[in-house]
């Protein structure tokens, strides 16, 4: 019951905050309603997809200080096995997410405990060696699809079950209750027990283990739990798309653009991802629709690096900590 | 043994460029603990600048490497004055996306510039030619590359352990508020580390056009093999940094011929989980 209360409610955030959220709800509510422009809707829901990853990306990187950058191969890895077992044996949508999201939260669990060994860089390096192996093999297994990706049947009508429907509005509705849960989530998360330990953890590895803090344990924990946010995003996607292949899904650039992303809104705490996401997400897709008609590439990763430099050597705490500070300031 | 002796040579070949190549990571973890993600970035930013002095002004590739050197020293140094000295101040979190900005920003520049193509070099002096001993095959490129590599390599060591630079450049490393104390520019030496660091592999990167392609994405490849070099070798130790160098020289292309290339590179993971789960310190690390 306290668990619930804890995470429903807000009340110990300022009355921006909360007014801010308020706002973000309505927005999202009523956004399908207004906007009718295919292109800004699946840019909506592509935010709203984001800000799902970057939320569970916060927990360890952010409140965790930990970097991992294999936030991909978790995404990966449900939407794949939602794509499969729906080719395979026709597995409705809702009995083959749990599945895909417990194949990412138990590859989360054994890669991090093996790899919380590791500290600081060493453990940043070897997250990016891990997903490039799975990058690879997703790639090369022909089983799996390889290289081609996976096609997802479609069924003649509409269809709950297996979560194809004639109009974006539900996927839109369908990715927002996903949103709202992991912003409960959250919200119970800063206040728990678990939060502090790993606030604690990123201040100061030793300290925290001199106050009795299984240290191994809660980042597993953490990391397992950004698991289950990225799995279910990456079921999510596998529906929403009817498409997926490595490079959409597996791909180091993913993780990347995730980690980044938080790190520009405000890596560690509450807001920050879906900031971070706000900004870069309809930056990526206009600048891409635009720039790539032009035939330039890359020109929106060189606009999250210069950002991600400033803000980093300038004010690592990102875009929330600028608006902190001058909240301080008045 | 018909396979095993050009691999072996071969290994050892590649493996004086590796080493190289994770000579400037170790120099710049060693004065300053901290990890340059950019750092295949720098590689291959010597790749283009050989590529395209020797392509468009037709000079000999060998001849660009003092080119590829300067431009790697600037820009190393550049990237300790204008980012790293900011990132220092921040958490753990900070510095290594900090960095890892910088390899973002560096490899789509070189996209948005250069475009994803493979790029080849066409005429030198060693491009193309080889020598042959009944079975074995040397190609004059990584020969070259392997000689001057090493020249390179001993050139640094002889710097940083025979010069006063050198010396001040290890007393920031082993204590740099001592050093500091002692009247040494520590701020200074951190800014040498970054040049060094990108002179060198800026010449690694001009040796390695001479047989690879460059390309933007070229530098992850080769800033992992780095990772797992300097690994092994110890963080901040030099004489690690070459031996473990020969060593993933030997493992990629030894290993590679036995078990199918598409998997030699699984094979450096592999070694960098093994060392750094159980020899975290590295084979000369203190």
């Amino acid at each position: 019951m306290n668990t619930l209360k804890d995470a429903l409610s807000f009340g110990d955030l300022p009355r921006s905050e909360r007014i801010g959220f308020f706002l973000f709800i309505v927005f999202c509510l009523v956004f399908p309603w207004i906007i009718k422009n295919a292109f800004t809707q699946a840019v909506m829901i592509q935010f709203l997809i984001f800000c799902l990853y970057g939320l569970g990306w916060n927990l360890i990187g952010g409140y965790g200080g930990q970097v991992a950058l294999g936030q991909a191969k978790n995404v990966g890895m449900s939407a794949y096995t939602v794509a499969l077992l729906m080719v395979w044996w026709d597995v409705p949508f809702w009995v083959s997410t749990p599945l895909g999201i417990i194949v990412a939260t138990v590859e989360s669990f054994i890669l991090g405990y093996f790899l919380f060994r590791l500290k600081g860089h060493y453990f940043a390096i070897a997250t990016i060696c891990v997903s490039l192996v799975w990058q690879q093999l997703f790639i090369n297994w022909d089983l799996i699809g390889g290289a081609r990706g996976v096609e997802l049947p479609l069924k003649e009508t509409p269809n709950f079950v297996y979560m194809q429907f004639s109009s974006p509005v539900y996927y839109h509705y369908f990715a927002f209750i996903l949103v709202m849960g992991a912003i409960f989530y959250m919200n119970w998360f800063r206040k728990s027990r678990l939060g502090f330990q790993l606030r604690a953890i990123s201040s100061g590895e030793d300290v925290a283990e001199s106050l009795g803090i299984n240290i191994h344990w809660v980042k597993v924990k953490a990391y397992c739990i950004t698991g289950i946010f990225a799995g279910a995003g990456g079921a999510f996607y596998a529906v929403y798309y009817n498409y997926i292949d490595p490079f959409s899904v597996m791909h180091l650039e993913l993780s990347i653009l995730i980690a980044l992303m938080t790190m520009i809104g405000g890596a560690g705490s509450m807001w920050g991802p879906i900031i971070g996401a706000m900004i870069l997400i309809p930056l990526d897709r206009y600048l891409g629709a635009w720039l790539g008609g032009l035939g330039v590439t890359g020109v929106d990763f060189i606009i999250y690096a210069l950002m991600v430099m400033i803000i980093s050597a300038y004010e690592p705490r990102g875009i929330w900590g600028i608006i902190e500070k001058a909240r301080a300031k008045r | 043994m018909e396979l095993l002796i050009p691999a072996i040579i071969s290994g050892l070949l590649m493996g004086m460029l590796f080493a190289l190549v994770a000579l400037g990571l170790a120099i710049i973890f060693g004065v300053m603990d901290i990890v340059n993600f950019a750092h295949g970035e720098f590689l291959m930013v010597g790749m283009y600048t050989t590529f395209l002095t020797s392509t468009y002004l037709s000079i000999e590739p060998l001849l660009t490497i003092p080119v590829a050197a300067t431009l790697g020293l600037i820009l190393g140094v550049a990237s300790y004055y204008l980012l790293v000295r900011h990132l220092l101040k921040g958490p753990m979190i900070a510095q290594l996306l900090g960095t890892f900005g910088l390899m973002i920003f560096l490899r789509y520049l070189a996209m948005a510039i250069f475009g994803p193509d493979y790029k080849i070099l066409q005429q030198g002096l060693l491009i193309g030619k080889s020598a042959k001993w009944g079975a074995v095959i040397i190609s004059y490129p990584k020969l070259g590359t392997a000689v001057i590599s090493v020249i390179a390599f001993g050139a640094v060591y002889w710097l940083i352990n025979r010069t006063r630079l050198g010396m001040a450049l290890k007393a920031t490393s082993l204590n740099a508020e001592a050093a500091s104390y002692m009247g040494i520019n520590t701020e200074r030496m951190r800014a040498l580390a970054w040049g060094l660091g990108g002179a060198t592999v800026g010449i690694a990167g001009a040796l390695l056009t001479n047989f690879y392609y460059a390309n933007p994405t070229v530098g992850m490849l080769f800033a992992l093999i780095a990772f797992a070099t300097v690994a092994m070798g110890g963080f901040g130790s030099i004489k690690g940094a070459f031996i473990a160098g020969l060593i993933m020289g030997l493992l990629i292309d030894v290993g590679g011929t036995f078990i199918g290339p598409q998997h030699k590179f699984a094979l450096i993971y592999l070694t960098y989980f093994l060392v750094v789960i159980f020899r975290p310190q590295g084979l000369f690390g203190w």
